[in-house]
């Protein structure tokens, strides 16, 4: 037991790292390795996950607020989007065709992807112009990152459809029982114009919110499990707190490249089970 | 490096300071009760272990919780109205998420 609790809490710190350093809660890691890895019945490691992608989500954020690299105000304008899309989410779950939503969402994830790819060498969106809503609402920034050794201004353009897209991720992650941190990043950083970094530590900010509404689901039906989720979260949270002190020193076009093969697994898996069940 | 921070320091709001104290704490507090629980329960101790990750876990649960709550009081206290309209429009959204999820 204690060899499996070690094994456990070292993939916690493995999915903490990846996950904190890409804005995503690190659940494409460990619902598989449960799962699969660990023969666990696929309810326990869903429930696992989602308090593991809190621990991301709180470990990282307190390096990223330090570093001025969260932006709040665009976090709580989004979040508005997500927390609504969570509840039609977990509404309509049941109702909508899921081999339709997984197509849906994998063709926009592998639309992300080639967009990343495209854009893989810019270190940052040109001259962004802002809209009318994200100046009125003052949604810009500036940090200074220890990567480049300089300072990084940047404003925030399209902010009706960034909000549109997060009420969709919000839904998916309702729907699918996911993070949702894989449409967030590519929301921020190619929608809405922000620099990668900022999308990052931003939707890692987020992502804790979208979670806990699932999580208190999971913990009110007994599926979350404390010897399998007391170890991983543990991990997780370390991992995070680890995760988010590399990224900072890291650039975004290294980052964007760990990125890439995680987007394109994701929308090829999600692709695969929509065909697959129909 | 003191020179960046300074730099850096120029315009933190304040709102990203009170933010990052209260998630440190919460994982503090929840990475403690983790530890201990894990550390007993290696040792055999199979009722009060298991009780003490749960607690853990649900202090995690509740952080980000309070960080909305949290931005939510602190823009009603710089009388952002727009933003703390918006907190306020995450938090019931919340609430009816959880009370909606609860049923099935």
């Amino acid at each position: 037991m204690v060899i499996t609790f070690i094994l456990v809490f070292v993939l916690g710190i493995v999915a903490g790292v990846v996950g904190a350093m890409l804005g995503l809660g690190g659940g494409i890691i460990i619902v598989p390795a449960l799962a699969l890895g660990f023969g666990m019945p696929m309810r326990t490691a869903v429930a696992a996950s989602t308090v593991c992608i809190i621990a991301t989500s709180t470990g990282a954020a307190v390096a990223f607020l330090r570093d001025r690299l969260t932006n709040t105000r665009v976090a709580i304008w989004l979040e508005m989007g997500t927390a609504t899309g969570a509840l039609t989410g977990a509404l309509l779950a049941g109702w909508v065709n899921q081999r339709l939503l997984f197509i849906l969402f994998g063709v926009l994830l592998a639309y992300s992807a080639y967009n990343m790819f495209r854009t893989r060498k810019e270190e940052h969106k040109e001259e962004v112009t802002p809209d009318a809503i994200s100046q009125r609402l003052r949604l810009r920034g500036s940090y200074y990152d220890k990567a480049l050794g300089r300072r990084v201004d940047y404003q925030v353009s399209r902010t009706i459809p960034g909000l549109i897209i997060m009420y969709f991720s919000g839904a998916a992650a309702g729907l699918l029982g996911i993070g949702a941190g894989i449409f967030k990043v590519p929301a921020m950083d190619q929608v809405m114009g922000m620099p990668f970094k900022a999308s990052s530590a931003t939707s890692n900010f987020m992502i804790g919110v979208t979670a806990a509404s699932g999580a208190v689901v999971y913990f009110a039906r007994g599926d979350v499990k404390p010897l399998v989720a007391g170890p991983v979260v543990l991990g997780v949270l370390i991992g995070a707190i680890l995760g988010a002190r590399l990224m900072v020193h890291m650039k975004a076009s290294k980052i964007r490249l760990f990125f890439m093969p995680i987007l394109a697994y994701t929308a090829i898996e999600m692709i695969y089970k929509g065909v697959k069940w129909w | 490096m003191v020179g960046n921070d300074h730099e850096a320091g120029a315009e933190v709001h304040p709102i990203e300071l009170v933010l990052a104290r209260l998630l440190r704490l919460g994982s503090l507090i929840a990475a403690a009760l983790l530890t201990v629980g894990i550390a007993l329960m290696t040792m055999g101790m199979t009722v009060l272990a298991p009780k003490l990750i749960t607690a853990g876990l649900l202090v995690l649960l509740g952080t980000p919780v309070m960080r909305v709550v949290a931005a939510s009081i602190i823009f009603t206290k710089e009388r952002d109205w727009h933003f703390a309209f918006f907190s306020i429009v995450v938090l019931c959204a919340m609430a009816a998420g959880i009370y909606f999820g609860k049923g099935d």
